[in-house]
């Protein structure tokens, strides 16, 4: 029988639809298959370690349920962050995971930079290495190497400076985080070591422009010290912010007093000049231990104007209100309050130092300490020392590294402090007759993305043939190495983790390997005992460690036999052996090593909360034995320099304001939650970087609504920062809190699809002659649409 | 009677966002893509709201960190039409995700606008699903989800506690936002039990709760900055 | 048309010969318009594949924007189907003769675009897979339950009362024999206008019209209920339930006189959609209209007087913000517009309603707009962020698709159905009488009240 047409087209249709609905059920299980995956109860451990995102080192704590590490808090035995964290430190294990960790060590098979690279193994990369290497020191110029390592303070840093030493470099390189105040120490109290903050026991903080909660040496102990009401003797803490910028940080401190750019050292000595005025300042500890406070005649028989007549003559309130744009009341009651504060400490930021006489301004703000005694004594400023671990062995140098070292770093030192070394390094290098660099190896570190001058470091990059990068990411500046041995990530990894010198007493955190490695990644501490025994003679015998984590264990037994200090504890175990110690009490609680090491281990690390403030060498080493408020070393120097800027006198920032085509200031800073590349990997972070403005993923600007308004932006436009030495895009952000003559951008964001935005590259490339540090607020942009 | 609830102390908090970072890894809560964000799809049953006042140089700001305030009286329950979500004996406001029908009505009665939707399936990489927290199940698209009071923890210091022959302590069942805050701005616990620091606290003359006037009873309480 | 249908036809009266060729006689316009309006119907519904597939992120919708197009459409279409059923009870109940000729019309639009309407939120579920939990699991508190159930009822109720007044009329086509006649012998049901099956019929639809009344009044009332039961600004609102009727029956009015106008030119039907239709249409349009005006109004007042922040952000955001183009839109196709032409008989002429209609249902669209998205992104709390919503291409396909599903329907439905109730035309035509009677009674009713109550 033959259908008909109807009957056929009936037929195909209940096909069809008969189909259709088979298919449904299809379609609802796609949906479900996530709620359909496997469960089943697993083991659960949990294990104390450091985190090691920023210099702050706090101890954590991973959550492992089947050996993978599902969640980090914090250990609550760490005396410094007490069980806090912040959330990068949570976010850790979206770091750890992250699809694009490099999976093995890569040689790079075509050109440089087009991403061609064949995946090889740890001893074939270890042999490339050393082989190069090895060709340096045979030919007698071991000076060609050069390291270029991010911040990696304790025994990774111990390791590296023992390796380059006896190799026969002297171009250790820091591209790390140095603020310069090290210099301010060094030049009053002849203690060339950052001041340490007792935060935890004053009772009134004054920070100049240190951003405390955001990005400072340790936002954790800020945050412990800000959470604990009461200060030492039982007076509400407060803590008052100075800031150009309505950061964070001066959002929850107990006041802001916003300040115009590159004032923050002519309101330190405004406040001086009050405390001179009214004699509020601590008159007994200054005629006791500072010197340069009143005027006085130099070596040479020349009067020279002390501390005391320099305020006073230049710092009448009314003046200095004008130059910072703070009320003449507000200033006065701003220096009532610290001199009647308690124990009160001014905390100098980086971003004073930061800034064409940056060290001027930052011995200004530290004046302060000094005038009212605020110095190595309960809640003031204190010098730290650190964890007494054994040193490394002896480097044995031979001729070829005698040699070497004879020769000059390529990244000569400033006047004063370390300086700005990546910086210099990538300035003297891309010059035409540069010094010849063949290797370079790069430790946590990313020139090209973190650099403010990015086609500088092209041009050296290039000129060096031979650039191994230990990144686990291929980050730009892997991207454009010949090899890459990828480091292990710090949950896998042994790794010693001391407390940042911002933190007065020694914490000597551990970090511990906390999952098995995922990739085919390799501990650059155990890579670097490799190669030095691939590279032999000298350099093999200054390192004879079978591995990193034997390495840590030599160090600590110098925490073993030191006498002091403890085992991480509780709060109460804390208090205890603080107070025995400060009644000079020790009771040895181990009487092996092994077992020391095992608790240590257990624990997260190993402290010492006893501060003796009665040791004068805390207090000053000059020669005199007094705070030296007008460094010789400086004097002399501004002597001898015609029209050089002088102490106390000229510390405003110096530009002549903004010139008509750049009519705002651009202030960049760093976001709480982010700023390093490695950080821009971790989804949760980046997709809601800052409580405020309320921002996603994509780099913003803030400008203040008056000044959006005038130029015609929105809420939102898309514009682009425009300064002399470029320009990039961002999203303007409204945001009232912003100076109307400011443009506040955050930087370590990038666009989306990877366009980078980095405010840092705009910046006027102008230094402290002095501490060879940039100035970061001497830039002036004006927005464009984009 | 137990019932649950948490202190926020606004003069500690600093608005880090650590509470909100941990409670995405603690409850598996995927990070969607830029565009997504870009549509406010993002998700953070946790979030540090801010609110910013004044102009340079006279700004201030207060931040709030919100979780869901698993109201007494929740508006949202009402409206359910599947009993998708629900309060229960000690006042927590829970999910039921393989009931959800994905209306969003709930949502919508939230006062607070703290129940988050999946528009999308979680997305997450073969490399990344180690890190899920296998105590807390991963939703599937097109269904509601928001702050639990990370309930999963409280069933497990139960059976610790069971285990161990002993009463349930108050530091026995602390939520993920809890653990990690470094100022320790959050307390909680049983707001019925003298013994416990909420029930103290929220006696505080600081404190306060959101849009109270609603009479929505929230279980969250904030002490308000008294510096 | 076969030969031997128009030899059938020829044989009928002038009513049923006017009112049945659309049944039997199609032209190629309709061929077109309604293949298109299916490919846009089958493009709807390939959106709502990919909607499914890939979840409703597909949308624009987010977070604070939870509800959007769906739910517009879903009060915009429930609002609609007010039409038919509601006027055509409610002229019914008040013996307005001048309803015969629309009733059929109005009441088919009401069945036909309840399921449109009844969808939408169906489309609008993340989980439309578990939609049965909606009774498996049954919440009675929730709106959201009290609205399935009425929709349910007034689904169930407007259907019989379409089809209660069509069986006279299908009972014509079936004894015709002009069309498929296996198909009306089922549909007329055995009905053969005897004297007593036309009493029982009259009975009956008296009943229905008063019955479907409440329920017509609930549905609209619980949809503006899902809305005030929470604790939204300007949602919040006593006046919800009220002002949601006055609105639906407000559009529903306007899309009877877009359909009259349009079946009036398609199938010449000019003596039955008369003048006075028209004009009597549009003085009902103008009621509702300043009805609309009053609610509108005395909303936006209540809510300003009030001037609780949540709701003033609100508030503004419709008046002078990010809504206020919808806004006033709505306030022009609303009132302004079928105001200035219903006021003046000048203008209330099959043209005029038909702009005012447009212009209404327009209004109306965006009034739901007006209320369902400004509340849904304006947060309560003032310290969150305000959102937007932009509708994706899917929903307004799907949108797009539910509209010409709708059209095609109701144009498929004419081609089986008398768009012109005959019986009732007929039964109109007889009645002149008697109902001249009983206007003389209104005109004496002194006389018959003093003798009631002497
Ligand atoms: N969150 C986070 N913290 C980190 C790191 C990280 O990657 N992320 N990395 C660490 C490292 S490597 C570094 S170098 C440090 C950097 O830490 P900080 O030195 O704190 O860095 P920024 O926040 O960039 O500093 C810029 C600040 O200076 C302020 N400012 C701008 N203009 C002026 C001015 O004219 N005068 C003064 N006085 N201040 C001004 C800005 O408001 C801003 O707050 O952070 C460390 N901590
Ligand atoms: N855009 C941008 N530029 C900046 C800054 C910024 O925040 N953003 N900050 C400025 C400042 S203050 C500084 S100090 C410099 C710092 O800039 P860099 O020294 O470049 O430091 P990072 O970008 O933090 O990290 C460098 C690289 O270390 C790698 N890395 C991450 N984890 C590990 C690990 O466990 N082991 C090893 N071996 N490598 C790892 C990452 O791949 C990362 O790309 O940049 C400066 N410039
Ligand atoms: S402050 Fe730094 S060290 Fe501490 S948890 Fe955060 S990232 Fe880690
Ligand atoms: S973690 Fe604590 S301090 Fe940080 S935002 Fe949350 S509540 Fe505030
Ligand atoms: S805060 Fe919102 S989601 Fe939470 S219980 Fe209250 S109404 Fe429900
Ligand atoms: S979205 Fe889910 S939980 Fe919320 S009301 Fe609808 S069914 Fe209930
Ligand atoms: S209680 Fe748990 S679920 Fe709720 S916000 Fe805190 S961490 Fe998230
Ligand atoms: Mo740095």
């Amino acid at each position: 029988m033959r259908p008909t047409r109807r009957e056929f087209l009936w037929t195909m249709g209940g096909a069809a639809t008969a189909y259709g609905l088979w298919q449904v059920p299809d379609l609802v299980r796609e949906v479900d298959s996530f709620a359909e995956t496997g469960w089943s109860p697993g083991l659960e451990d949990r294990i104390n370690s450091t985190c090691l995102i920023c210099p702050s080192r706090c101890g954590i704590r991973g959550r492992l349920v089947d050996e993978h590490l599902v969640g980090i808090t914090g250990n609550p035995l760490h005396p410094m962050s007490r069980g806090g964290v912040c959330p990068r430190g949570v976010a850790g294990v979206q770091m750890l995971y992250h699809p694009e960790r490099v999976a093995s060590p890569l040689a790079r098979v075509g050109p440089r930079g087009a991403g061609q690279w064949q995946p090889v193994s740890h001893e074939e990369a270890l042999g490339q290495i050393a082989e190069r290497l090895q060709v340096l020191r045979t030919e007698g110029r071991p000076e060609a190497l050069a390291l270029l390592a991010g911040y990696c303070a304790g025994t990774m840093q111990d390791l590296w400076r023992q390796f380059l030493r006896s190799f026969g470099s002297p171009n250790y390189v820091a591209d790390d985080y140095n603020d310069g105040t090290d210099t301010i120490m060094a030049l009053m109290h002849g203690i060339p070591r950052r001041p340490s903050y007792d935060l935890e026991q004053a009772e009134f903080v004054l920070s100049f422009g240190a951003s405390l909660f955001e990005s400072w040496w340790s936002p954790l102990q800020a945050f412990v010290a800000f959470s604990n009401p009461g200060g030492g003797n039982g007076q509400r803490r407060r803590f008052v912010q100075i800031d150009t910028r309505f950061s964070r940080t001066a959002a929850r401190a107990h006041d802001w007093i916003g300040i115009r750019p590159g004032t923050h050292a002519v309101l330190a000595l405004g406040i001086a000049y009050v405390l001179i005025r009214d004699e509020l300042f601590d008159a007994d500890f200054v005629s006791r231990h500072v010197s340069g406070f009143e005027d006085f005649v130099d070596d040479h028989g020349r009067p020279v104007e002390g501390y005391r007549s320099r305020v006073v003559r230049n710092y009448r309130t009314e003046e200095v209100s004008v130059i910072t744009g703070v009320p003449v009341e507000r200033i006065t009651s701003l220096a009532r309050a610290l001199a009647e504060g308690g124990r009160q400490v001014s905390v100098c930021g980086a971003e004073v130092m930061f800034s064409r006489n940056g060290l001027l301004a930052g011995l200004a703000v530290h004046s302060l300490n000094v005038l009212l005694g605020s110095v190595n004594r309960p809640g003031g400023v204190l010098v730290g020392d650190d964890p007494p671990l054994d040193p490394l062995v002896e480097p044995l140098l031979d001729s070829t590294s005698e040699a070497g070292l004879g020769h000059a770093p390529v990244a000569e030192a400033p006047p004063f402090g370390a300086g700005d070394q990546a910086s210099r390094f990538a300035e003297v290098m891309a010059e035409d007759e540069a010094p010849s660099i063949e290797a370079l190896l790069l430790y946590y570190s990313n020139p090209l993305s973190s650099s403010a001058r990015r086609e500088q470091w092209t041009r050296v990059l290039e000129k060096i043939p031979f650039v191994v990068s230990f990144s686990p990411f291929l980050d730009e500046t892997a991207h454009q190495a010949d090899l890459v041995l990828p480091d292990l990530l710090p949950y896998e990894r042994w790794q010693d983790a001391p407390a940042p010198i911002s933190y007065p007493y020694p914490v000597w955190g551990l970090t511990r390997p906390l999952v098995q490695p995922q990739g085919g990644g390799m501990h650059t501490g155990d890579a670097v005992l490799a190669l030095a025994k691939n590279v032999g003679g000298a350099v093999a015998q200054s390192l004879p460690y079978q591995s990193f984590e034997d390495l840590l264990q030599v160090r600590a037994r110098g925490l073993f036999s030191a006498g002091r200090g403890v085992i991480l504890g509780s709060e109460f175990e804390r208090q205890y052996h603080r107070e025995m110690e400060q009644r000079g009490w020790w009771l040895r609680e181990h009487n092996e090593f092994e077992s020391f090491w095992e608790d240590l281990v257990d624990s997260g690390g190993w402290t010492d909360l006893f501060y003796d403030d009665t040791d004068p060498l805390r207090m000053s080493r000059t020669p005199n034995g007094r705070i030296d408020l007008l460094p010789a070393e400086l004097l002399r120097l501004q002597d001898t320099q015609e029209g050089e800027r002088q102490l106390y006198m000229d510390v405003g920032s110096d530009d002549d304001g903004a010139p008509d085509e750049f009519p705002l200031r651009l202030i960049p800073y760093r976001v709480s939650t982010l700023a390093s590349g490695t950080l821009a990997l971790e989804k949760w972070l980046v997709e809601q970087p800052v409580v405020f403005p309320d921002v996603l993923w994509v780099p913003w600007v803030e400008v203040s609504p008056i000044t959006a308004r005038a130029l015609g932006f929105g809420d939102g436009s898309m514009v682009w920062v425009v300064s002399p030495r470029g320009r990039y895009r961002a999203r303007l952000k409204m945001f009232p809190g912003t100076a109307p003559e400011n443009v506040c951008a955050p930087y370590g964001l990038r666009h989306p699809d990877g366009e980078q935005a980095n405010p840092l590259r705009m910046l006027d490339g102008s230094v402290d002659a002095l501490t060879g540090l940039p100035s970061w607020s001497s830039t002036f942009v004006r927005l464009e649409r984009a | 009677m137990t019932r649950w609830g948490m202190v926020i102390d606004l003069d500690k908090c600093t608005g880090c966002a650590a509470c909100e970072v941990a409670c995405k890894s603690e409850n598996n809560i995927a990070p969607v893509s830029p565009e997504q964000a870009e549509m406010g799809r993002a998700m953070s049953w946790m979030k540090v709201m801010a609110h910013v006042e004044g102009d340079f140089p006279n700004t201030t700001m207060d931040s709030y960190p919100r979780p869901c305030m698993h109201c007494d009286n929740p508006p949202c329950i009402r409206v359910c039409p599947v009993r998708a979500t629900y309060i229960n004996d000690e006042g927590i406001v829970g999910q039921i995700y393989p009931r959800c029908i994905g209306c969003r009505y709930c949502a919508n009665a939230c006062p607070y606008t703290t129940k988050y939707f999946n528009w999308y399936g979680p997305e997450w990489a073969e490399s990344e699903r180690q890190h899920l927290n296998p105590d807390v199940s991963v939703r599937p698209k097109g269904v509601i989800e928001k702050c639990t009071f990370c309930h999963h923890r409280l069933q497990q210091a139960r059976e610790d506690a069971r285990a161990d022959r002993r009463e349930l302590r108050e530091e026995d069942y602390q939520p993920a936002c809890v653990d990690v805050c470094p100022t320790r701005a959050i307390t909680f616990g049983d707001l019925d039990n003298p013994s416990h620091h909420v029930a103290e606290l929220r006696e505080d003359p600081r404190a306060m709760r959101l849009l109270e006037d609603l009479g929505t009873q929230p279980k969250v309480y904030y002490l308000r900055r008294g510096h | 048309m076969r030969r031997d249908v128009a030899e059938k036809l020829a044989r009928m009266d002038a009513d049923e010969q006017a009112l049945l060729r659309p049944l039997v006689d199609t032209s190629r316009g309709f061929y077109v318009t309604a293949a298109f309006l299916a490919a846009v119907v089958v493009w709807g519904l390939f959106s709502y594949y990919l909607q499914v597939r890939y979840g409703l992120g597909r949308t624009g919708l987010n977070r604070p924007g939870y509800w959007g197009i769906y739910i517009i459409c879903f009060v915009f279409f429930i609002g609609i189907s007010h039409a038919g059923t509601l006027i055509s009870a409610i002229l019914r109940v008040s013996k307005a003769e001048w309803r015969r000729s629309i009733t059929r019309s109005a009441e088919l639009i009401t069945v036909l675009v309840i399921g449109f309407g009844a969808i939408q939120p169906i489309i609008d579920l993340g989980r439309p897979d578990r939609v049965l939990n909606v009774i498996f699991h049954a919440q009675p508190r929730s709106p959201l339950l009290w609205d399935v159930v009425s929709i349910g009822l007034y689904f169930i109720s407007c259907t019989i009362y379409l089809y209660v007044p069509l069986l006279p009329d299908l009972a014509i086509i079936r004894d015709s024999g002009i069309k498929a006649p296996r198909l009306y012998r089922f549909l007329a049901a055995g009905y053969r206008d005897t004297p007593y099956q036309h009493v029982v019929l009259e009975r009956v639809i008296k009943v229905l019209a008063i019955v479907v009344i409440p329920i017509a009044v609930s549905v609209h009332t619980i949809i503006g209920w899902i809305f005030a039961m929470t604790l939204r600004p300007m949602w919040h609102s006593t006046i919800f339930g009220p002002y949601f009727v006055v609105g639906a029956i407000y559009s529903g009015i306007a899309a009877i006189l877009i359909a009259m106008v349009i079946l009036r030119r398609a199938y010449r039907l000019e003596e039955y959609f008369r003048d006075v239709h028209f004009d009597y249409l549009g003085r009902m349009l103008l009621l509702m209209a300043c009805l609309w005006f009053y609610f509108t109004f005395a909303e936006h007042l209540t809510v300003f007087y009030g001037a609780e922040p949540a709701e003033m952000r609100t508030f503004w955001s419709k008046i002078t913000g990010q809504y206020a183009v919808p806004f006033w839109m709505m306030t022009f196709g609303c009132f302004v517009i079928p105001f200035a032409l219903m006021a003046r008989s000048a203008t209330r002429t099959p043209r005029g309603t038909l702009i005012a209609g447009i212009a209404v249902v327009i209004g109306m669209w965006l009034e739901r707009y007006n209320i369902v998205v400004p509340t849904s992104v304006n947060p309560i709390w003032e310290i969150e962020a305000i959102g937007r919503y932009m509708p994706s291409w899917i929903e307004l396909s799907i949108m797009a698709g539910a509209c010409a599903g709708f059209i095609l329907l109701y144009m498929v439905s004419t081609k089986f159905v008398p768009i012109v109730s005959i019986w009732e035309i007929r039964e109109g035509r007889e009645m002149v009488h008697e109902v001249a009677e009983r206007v003389a009674r209104y005109s004496g009713a002194h006389t018959s009240s003093t003798r009631v109550g002497a």
